[in-house]
């Protein structure tokens, strides 16, 4: 549905060029949620404004639907963005238009009659749960209840995607859930597929089905939500899931622990919360398994979840324990401490 | 005081439509020509929709010039050109192309401000919708800017009841004639004060009507 290839992207800029986004390739099949994560300055608005070239690309293809939007003529390039709905930050509504007409007015210039503008407005408002509110102005609405209407707006259109730009960025945790929820469902149920950016691991763990970890410009790891949250590979995707859960134990703490026995961190997938599988290392290895941190993430696709263990005990035990857990699926890490 | 109002109540009625006529008529063209030159000089402007170095250099250059000279300077200097347009250079006939020339600049200048004041953000949402740059000048940015745009149309209808003042120089007559022929020159000091009183009152009726407008037009 929407596939970047090899695209980089460099601004000209008074002490040298600075090259925002960096020969990235990626690739949204059709009804998928994909994420694309970074820290501020990592090149992520910049990439999300190339899929519907509101940034035109140094070099690199940009395709969508299998149209190679590059090359196309200012008239097909205004059609095929027609059916690509964006969301914003900062949500972009007119301060001087109701509700109504923030949504209607995109349509009436794309040429829809009267009646049919009608018709989606009310049809899209029911479906962001907004119907009651379409006389008031923006200026009277929440952060949350304005990008619903910016959602609405975007869906009005009936686009095939939506490309979200940090939409719950300027949002509280519980008003971003809701927003979420609400992606979610576009998703499922209107088939829409979502490339959305965000510096916000639990927008990821919430609905996307595939990330990217964008640094510098570049995409430096990616892979299945699940796979990312079990398996993370580079430092910046570690630092990203340390926000989530309280996987940090201080490093002088796990100093003291490993004085007598090793400490671990076991990840799992699925409804196995590793309980039985403890006391069953416990009887069988003669070891003396201990929690230290524990916690489960509801991703989109699966559970994961994640203890810190200290396990006491002889070495070579300690070692057949962890075989066995590998062998039982369990991933097992052991944490450095000083 | 009933003697004065019926002596002085014809001319000073005359001049009050003379000065709505010059006001209405200069205003009326100088809208017509500010606003497409501010849109332009946005366009124009660099990283916008138009982008071109040259038109919008010029652009700015040829406002700044007319914007820097003083009304009756502009007056005199233009006189050849204003014969040239409308065939006469006295009568209010005479003083609208000054009083064109004069506001037009300012008005594009201060539309300018209005529209640049416009979300960027909304602007790249619409394109982002695909909708054509000209129904985003006329729905978008035009709209969004009205409160705005309304002020600034006050603030140059009130500089241009200031310049009709001068008008009387090329006798067009007007309010600021009045005062200058009867007040200063026949040292009728109540006609003056009379003027300047309706004068007064004029500017605060158009500014408050345009601030009511505007609190009309702006929703946050
Ligand atoms: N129009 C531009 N001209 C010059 N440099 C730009 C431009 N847009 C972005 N950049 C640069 O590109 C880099 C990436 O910017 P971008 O806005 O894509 O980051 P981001 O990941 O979205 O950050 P944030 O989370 O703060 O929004 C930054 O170094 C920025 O300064
Ligand atoms: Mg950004």
């Amino acid at each position: 549905m929407i596939k970047l290839e090899g695209i980089t992207k460099t601004f000209p800029s008074k002490n040298g060029n600075v090259t925002a986004v960096n020969n990235v390739n990626l690739h949204v099949k059709k009804g998928e949620i994909h994420g694309v994560i970074g820290y501020s300055g990592a090149g992520k608005s910049t990439l999300i404004r190339l899929v519907n070239l509101l940034e035109k690309p140094t070099s690199g293809s940009v395709s969508i639907k299998g149209t190679e939007l590059t090359s196309l003529t200012p008239e097909k390039l205004r059609q095929t963005r027609q059916k690509m709905g964006m969301i914003f930050q900062h949500f972009n509504l007119m301060k001087t238009a109701t509700v109504y007409d923030n949504i209607a007015t995109p349509l009436k210039l794309l040429g829809y009659d009267k009646h049919e503008v009608k018709k989606r407005v009310e049809k899209y408002l029911k479906i962001v749960d907004l119907f009651e509110k379409q006389k008031s102005y923006p200026s009277e609405l929440s952060g949350g209840q304005k990008q619903r209407v910016a959602i609405a707006r975007a869906l009005s259109q009936e686009p095939e995607i939506l490309l979200s730009d940090e939409a719950t960025s300027a949002l509280d945790p519980e008003t971003t859930n809701s927003i979420l929820d609400l992606l979610l469902k576009i998703n499922e149920e209107l088939g829409i597929t979502i490339l959305l950016i965000t510096h916000e691991m639990n927008v990821i763990q919430k609905i996307c089905d595939y990330v990217y970890v964008l640094e510098n410009g570049e995409i430096i790891e990616e892979s299945s939500s699940i796979e990312l949250f079990t398996n993370p590979r580079k430092q910046t995707t570690k630092k990203f899931l340390d926000t989530i859960s309280q996987r940090k134990l201080s490093a002088s703490l796990i100093s003291q622990l490993k004085l007598n026995g090793t400490v671990t961190r076991l990840t799992f997938i699925g409804e196995n919360t590793g309980q039985p599988l403890l006391a069953q290392v416990s009887q069988k290895f003669g070891v003396e398994p201990n929690i230290l941190t524990a916690n489960i993430m509801e991703l989109k696709n699966g559970i994961v979840g994640n203890l810190v263990i200290h396990l006491v005990g002889e070495a070579e035990q300690i070692n057949a324990s962890l075989q066995f857990l590998n062998n039982q699926g369990v991933t097992t890490v052991e944490v450095e401490g000083e | 005081m009933e003697a004065f109002i019926q002596d002085w109540l014809p001319i000073i009625g005359q001049s009050v439509i003379e000065t709505f006529q010059m006001v209405i008529i200069s205003l009326f063209f100088a809208i017509l020509i500010g606003v497409p030159l501010g849109i332009l000089i946005v366009l124009t402007r660099p990283g916008q929709a138009m982008a071109n170095k040259v038109v919008y250099q010029l652009l700015n250059l040829f406002i700044n010039i007319v914007r820097s000279i003083p009304f009756i300077i502009l007056l005199f200097f233009i006189l050849p050109f204003t014969k040239f347009l409308v065939g006469t250079t006295i009568g209010v006939q005479g003083v609208i192309v000054p009083l064109v020339i004069y506001t037009a600049p300012y008005i594009a200048r201060l539309l300018e401000t209005s529209l640049l004041e416009v979300d960027s953000g909304v602007i790249e949402a619409y394109k982002a919708m695909g909708i054509k740059t000209r129904q985003i000048i006329w729905n978008v940015m035009l709209r969004e800017a009205r409160p705005s745009i309304i002020l600034g149309l006050t603030i140059a209808t009130v500089s241009l009841i200031g310049a009709t003042a001068m008008a009387g120089l090329v006798g067009a007559g007007g309010l600021g004639d009045l005062a200058y022929r009867f007040g200063h020159l026949r040292y009728e000091v109540d006609v003056m004060y009379a003027t300047v009183f309706i004068l007064i009152v004029l500017v605060q009726g158009i500014q408050s009507l345009g601030n009511r407008l505007a609190a009309r037009l702006k929703k946050d």
